[in-house]
């Protein structure tokens, strides 16, 4: 258990640099997120199967500006933790699985919160990194940036043994405790996540063109998916 | 003075990764520019000490664009201080430049990176992780990083030659048509998405009327959601409303 969460901490430090401070190579997405959670504890088709969903779930906030959309990495993490968990021998459960996304919600607001702390802090170093220049000193830009990575890291390693901690006990101790029917009511929430996520994607790419674009191909796929649904 | 050694382009080069290194809500990038331009000054004024502190100090001052723009500027912006070293250009022009490009690009990169592509590879990845999940990781971090990279390369090429040619970038790169080309293509993965799901859940009703039934219950719903994204509610809003009704459904 220790190895896994040292893995999960550093999956955390990658994810949570890769989404802000550096590179931003889609490392902190939540379908390679939630993989990456799902294949340390255990089982990473659980893991994946949260991170498709959530991947599209928050792209409609875009991160212009100073506006910090919520932490879908961090969402990421505790669903993947969680249904790795949870998943049994035939995979995850529709009413487990709904409860999961749903729970992820105030994790995707709590790293939010934090993020803006983050940034405050930084805030600090610059001010200190400035004052420093100012005295002559140029090797001030290159540690106030080693600063702010470093704090972007820690608070990643941070957030993912909270979340990951998290996600650890909600599959194991808290989802057992729901009985079957009560998941089944639960799970009847679950066929709005696709709506979601597909109307997520579709608010931040709509315009004249788009609109048929995507409504057209929605009714296509379906009635060609269910078709052949029928047929085999 | 002279133009800047292979080796000091690369390290420039490398360093506008780390832009929103020290991200902060009252300069920004700032400390991110300085960091990538610095190897560029330190061979400007290498036997100029205090000219260096100066053209640091320039580069403190507020910035903010979309990281993957900022090599563009990056580059520009090195190339004017090599003819501010020698005296050719007032400094400045350097920040005249720099806020003339940082607002205008930061809309352009926000509208292509965070508007198109990025919804078009995550759609495209989420869909092809239902076939496997590695599948879709891939297909996410090529399709988004084919395009993000290169404009990295060639933006901050492009912008080494001088301004004038940092324009030409721009104007060549054709940001708007690619970006509409994104949307468009996003759209129809993010249509072709909710009509793979919405199938599955329509075929557990079994029949042709509740199936037609659901589909335009599902076709309002994404329609309603995308005025509500629209107009500013977070998807988090709206997750936590299913929350308490699903909290509802288990202590009933």
């Amino acid at each position: 258990m220790v190895w896994q969460f040292l893995l999960a901490a550093a999956i955390g430090a990658i994810a949570y640099v890769d989404r802000t401070a550096a590179f931003q190579l889609m490392l902190h997405r939540p379908l390679v997120v939630a993989t990456a959670m799902g294949a340390v504890f255990g089982n990473v088709a659980a893991g994946a199967q949260v991170g498709a969903v959530l991947e599209l779930l928050y792209l409609a906030r875009l991160p212009v500006g100073a506006s910090i959309p919520p932490d879908d990495t961090g969402a990421a993490m505790f669903g993947g933790a969680a249904a790795a968990v949870a998943s049994s021998s035939v995979g995850l459960d529709a009413g487990s699985f709904t409860a999961l996304l749903l729970l992820s919600v105030p994790c995707a607001e709590m790293g939010k919160a934090a993020d803006r702390l983050i940034r405050r802090v930084n805030g600090r170093i610059a001010a200190l990194t400035i004052e420093s220049v100012e005295r002559g000193d140029s090797q001030a830009v290159e540690h106030g940036l080693l600063a702010g990575l470093i704090l972007f890291a820690l608070s990643g390693m941070v957030l993912a043994l909270a979340f990951s901690g998290l996600g650890l006990a909600t599959g194991k101790l808290l989802l057992p405790r729901f009985g079957p029917e009560s998941k089944a009511q639960f799970a009847v929430l679950l066929p709005l996540f696709p709506l979601i996520g597909a109307a997520s994607v579709f608010s931040c790419t709509r315009t004249d063109r788009t609109a048929p674009a995507f409504y057209l191909t929605m009714g296509m796929v379906f009635a060609a998916t269910l078709f052949f649904r029928w047929a085999g | 003075m002279g133009g800047l050694t292979q080796a000091v382009r690369r390290k420039v080069w490398w360093r506008q990764f780390l832009f929103q290194g020290c991200w902060n809500y009252e300069g920004m990038q700032n400390v991110g520019f300085a960091y990538s331009i610095l190897p560029a000054l330190r061979h400007h004024y290498r036997e100029r000490p205090e000219d260096l502190i100066r053209a640091l100090k320039r580069h403190l001052e507020y910035f903010n664009t979309h990281p993957a723009m900022g090599g563009v500027i990056l580059g520009a912006t090195a190339r004017m201080e090599e003819r501010v070293a020698s005296g050719e250009v007032d400094p400045r022009a350097i920040g005249t430049f720099k806020v003339g490009l940082m607002g205008s690009l930061g809309a352009i990169g926000d509208s292509y990176f965070w508007g198109a592509l990025k919804p078009m590879a995550s759609v495209a990845g989420a869909i092809l992780s239902l076939l496997h999940p590695v599948l879709g990781i891939a297909a996410l971090l090529v399709l988004y990083n084919l395009s993000h990279v290169s404009v990295r390369l060639k933006g901050f090429a492009a912008g080494m030659e001088g301004e004038e040619s940092a324009v030409r970038f721009l104007k060549g790169a054709g940001f708007t048509v690619r970006t509409e080309d994104r949307k468009i293509l996003a759209a129809i993965l993010g249509g072709a998405y909710a009509g793979v799901l919405g199938s599955k859940t329509a075929f557990l009703f079994g029949g042709a009327a509740p199936a037609v039934a659901f589909f335009l219950v599902a076709l309002i719903t994404v329609h309603l959601l995308t005025v509500l994204f629209r107009k500013a509610v977070s998807p988090s809003e709206i997750l936590l409303f299913l929350l308490i009704i699903g909290t509802m459904f288990l202590w009933r």
